[in-house]
């Protein structure tokens, strides 16, 4: 009776903190974790050390090396909880200690949420690690506070996303391999096109694909905050896909895993058999739906006049860095075209009259075709040579029909520049970090596995 | 818990993976400080049923409830079953120790509370000593003790042991024994339990199913299972100089007699049927015919059968 006692007074109130303790304890104490930071700090050292040292890096703008580091934070820092989702339940499965696992008093969504968020907890730690080198490539507090604050932000959103995508592999999966090996196709699929050069993607299809990975979208969120200083209201548009991807994984979490989380994965099918599945694909087909449509600008229709518009209004820069920015040009209804887009940067204050050649590695475009609503969108792209006050304005102009004839250009509103001496990181600034950092981590993982043998009985360990 | 109150009723399971049925009308009860034996050749379904049970997989039919708690609700059962499964893995880089006092955790103990009761029932099992070792360092047979540990961290009312002799040396065979007999007695707890070693079955069990092909072929009281199968044999001990004719005379009565080698005179005769009313009647026109001969007999027993013989006969063209 006394058993019996026990046991209704002391239900496990929360079920998932006794599974992510152990979780965690596995993952720490274990020293896989402390083995990604070490791995992940000798990264950035190299990466800190490269733009400090070497000749052609050391030109990198300091906005664009702090971006890079960044977006290769944010990689590593999702790979690692893919791969830690990836293993959650498959893991149990191949280890045949899922059954164990199953034979727990804990609620299925208890192991499931348990599971997920120890697979979460290297991302703040590798926040924290890549904070140091941040501060180090950062030019100044605010922008370091900027890019600190805004990855944290956006990089919990994309790594939980993919972490919870990891596990939800994992949930359908009866092996590791088959596990790890879909969650990596799915991130090389998201990861592969934001390798690409921007004019790859250039145009509307282009700037859709864009918006849909959520992966690229977090980049070009973070590229246009740290290197462009684009406008909040058009950065928060690219947040959409991604909030949308967290969003249906921890549906998917909450309401599919539980389910699934069973001795043999379900098949796909079975699920949709419950009309969960129909609820899944309606949401995918929600989001893709609505990223579409999320406005990337706001359309003007044609006005019956030839007009150009820019997205930059000014922007200060140091010298080295790029800038670019978009023109829109809307044409009227009876003309044919083609139309020429010339650019032209106007030194403001006194020293040498710019030449555009140098500054732009294209002078003039020229639109051959443009949408139903009469407009073409074109790329630039600027590099800040020289120190300076500049102003660039985009002009447009119909081509003459014939010989005699001649046509009125438009010019477009100014993008004042103001470039200031390039900021050069120091070496010796970088080397103590890059050292120290994994060197702290080594001993931290030095302590925390010999504290571990001491709870171990000696005669197993070697 | 009363005694002989039903810790465990299940009506016809059945469970199909794909086009194979694994288990057909499963039915029995089970009452508290019981335990049955579950019996069947490989790949009989003793697993299936027992995963049923223990809320792993759902069964494609019937119904179940285990400590008054319906099949409706597993998560209210798993907290109060223990339960050694076929497949058991632990992990690896963790202690005995710690991995007990985890498992505990989840029953709602505190984490001293849990990790005393995980030291008590470590050095229950055997494994006292080596607590603190990595489970990874354990022996097949160690690990089978632990499991048997954990099967009894939340105080279960019904237990469930699928092979749980698997790999344990004798005497830890017969401590097993011994703990599932304590297991039954003294906490009340029923056990479900399903093995290969049918000494064992017949010394421990009360009850028992015997599944063939997902079908019951057998189940009851150890006794009256054993005690069916026992009338179809006699042995029958004749003065030696008369064997031969006692054979003759037998075989022409279409019996079929084989001689013991090893007692002078020992002839063992199959009836060939199991209905106890016919057997009386056969026995009694087989010792007529045998005096009418002139044999002299000296003794005449009822070949009490084992269960093994049972099982045998029952399972037959499957191989065990
Ligand atoms: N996951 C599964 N998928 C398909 N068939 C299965 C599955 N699990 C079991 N079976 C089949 O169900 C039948 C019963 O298997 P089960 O494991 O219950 O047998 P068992 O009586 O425990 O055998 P053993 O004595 O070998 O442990 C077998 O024919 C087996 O092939
Ligand atoms: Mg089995």
């Amino acid at each position: 009776m006394t058993n019996e006692h026990k046991r209704s007074e002391g239900r496990p109130k929360a079920g998932w903190r006794i599974v992510l303790r152990s979780e965690l304890s596995d993952l720490w104490i274990g020293g896989k974790a402390i083995i990604f930071l070490i791995l992940f700090s000798l990264l950035l050292g190299v990466m800190a050390f490269l733009f400090a040292t070497n000749k052609e890096l050391s030109l990198t703008p300091p906005a664009e090396a702090l971006f890079l580091m960044v977006k290769t934070t944010l990689a590593v820092g999702l790979l690692f909880g893919l791969v830690l989702g990836a293993d959650t339940i498959s893991g149990e499965r191949e280890r045949t200690t899922i059954e164990s696992l199953l034979l727990t008093p804990v609620r299925r969504r208890d192991v499931v949420i348990g599971k997920y968020l120890a697979a979460l907890s290297p991302w703040p730690a590798a926040m924290a690690v890549a904070g140091g080198y941040l501060l180090l490539i950062a030019p100044d507090g605010a922008t370091f506070v900027s890019a600190f604050v805004w990855t944290g932000f956006v990089g919990t959103i994309i790594v939980a996303a993919f972490t919870g995508f990891g596990v939800l592999v994992s949930v359908m999966s009866a092996t590791n391999k088959a596990s790890l090996s879909t969650s990596l196709l799915v991130y090389i699929l998201f990861f592969v096109p934001t390798q690409l050069p921007g004019s790859a993607q250039a145009g509307v299809v282009g700037e859709l694909i864009r918006r849909v990975n959520p992966l690229d979208a977090v980049n070009q969120f973070l590229d246009k905050l740290l290197v462009s200083n684009a406008a909040f209201d058009e950065l928060v548009s690219w947040l959409v896909s991604p909030m949308i991807m967290f969003v249906l994984v921890v549906l998917g979490l909450g309401l599919v895993a539980p389910r699934a989380l069973r001795l043999d994965p379900p098949g796909i099918g079975a699920l949709f058999a419950r009309g969960r599945g129909a609820v899944v694909l309606a949401l995918v087909m929600c989001t893709i739906a609505l990223a579409t449509a999320s406005p990337s600008q706001a359309l003007q229709e044609s006005t019956g006049q030839l007009t150009i518009d820019v997205d930059l209004s000014s922007q200060e820069v140091k010298t080295g860095d790029t800038i670019n920015f978009q023109t829109r040009v809307t044409v009227p209804e009876d003309e044919i075209g083609p139309w020429i887009v010339a650019m032209n940067i106007v030194n403001l204050g006194d020293g040498d009259p710019v030449d555009p050649e140098d500054w732009s590695p294209l002078r003039a475009q020229t639109i051959e075709q443009v949408d139903a609503s009469r407009q073409a969108v074109l790329e630039w792209e600027v590099n800040a040579i020289i120190k300076g006050d500049y102003l660039v304005y985009m002009v447009a102009l119909a081509s003459p029909a014939s010989a005699g004839e001649t046509s009125q250009p438009v010019s477009s509103q100014g993008i004042h520049l103001t470039v200031e001496q390039f900021f050069r990181i120091n070496p010796g600034g970088v080397l103590p970090l890059a050292i120290g950092m994994p060197l702290a981590l080594s001993g931290l993982l030095y302590g925390v596995s010999r504290a571990r043998r001491r709870t171990i009985d000696s005669e197993v360990m070697n | 818990m009363q005694a002989g109150e039903k810790v465990l009723t299940a009506t016809q399971l059945g469970m199909t993976y794909g086009q194979r049925q694994a288990l057909r009308g499963l039915s029995f009860t089970l009452g508290a400080g019981r335990i049955l034996g579950f019996l069947g050749p490989n790949g009989a379904g003793k697993t299936t049923a027992i995963r049923i049970l223990t809320t792993i997989i759902e069964p494609t039919t019937g119904s179940f409830s285990v400590a008054g708690i319906d099949s409706s609700d597993p998560h209210g059962i798993r907290q109060r079953i223990g339960v050694l499964p076929e497949s058991l893995g632990f992990p690896g880089r963790n202690t005995a120790l710690e991995y007990l006092t985890y498992f505990g955790e989840h029953y709602g103990r505190s984490r001293t509370e849990s990790r005393d009761r995980a030291l008590s029932l470590l050095s229950e099992v055997g494994l006292g000593g080596r607590h603190s070792s990595l489970i990874g360092s354990y022996s097949r047979g160690m690990r089978q003790r632990l499991g048997i540990a954990r099967t009894l961290l939340g105080d279960p009312q019904v237990v469930f042991l699928d092979e749980p002799t698997l790999g344990l040396d004798p005497r830890g065979q017969q401590e097993l024994v011994q703990i599932i007999q304590r297991i039954a007695r003294e906490r009340g707890a029923g056990v479900v339990f399903c093995s290969h070693q049918l000494a064992e079955v017949e010394s421990v069990c009360d009850d028992v199913i015997i599944l063939n092909e997902g079908q019951v072929v057998a189940d009851g009281r150890v006794e009256d299972v054993t005690a069916r199968k026992g009338a179809v044999r006699f042995s029958v001990v004749v003065d030696p100089p008369y064997v031969d004719e006692a054979v003759r005379v037998l075989q022409s009565e279409r019996f079929t007699v084989s001689r013991d080698p090893q007692v002078d005179g020992r002839i063992e005769v199959e009836l060939g049927t199991e209905d106890p009313d016919q057997t009386l009647e056969i026995r009694r026109e087989l010792l007529r015919s045998l005096l009418a001969a002139g044999v002299d007999i000296v003794a005449f027993t009822n070949e009490a059968s084992r269960l093994e013989e049972v099982f045998l006969s029952l399972t037959e063209g499957v191989a065990s």
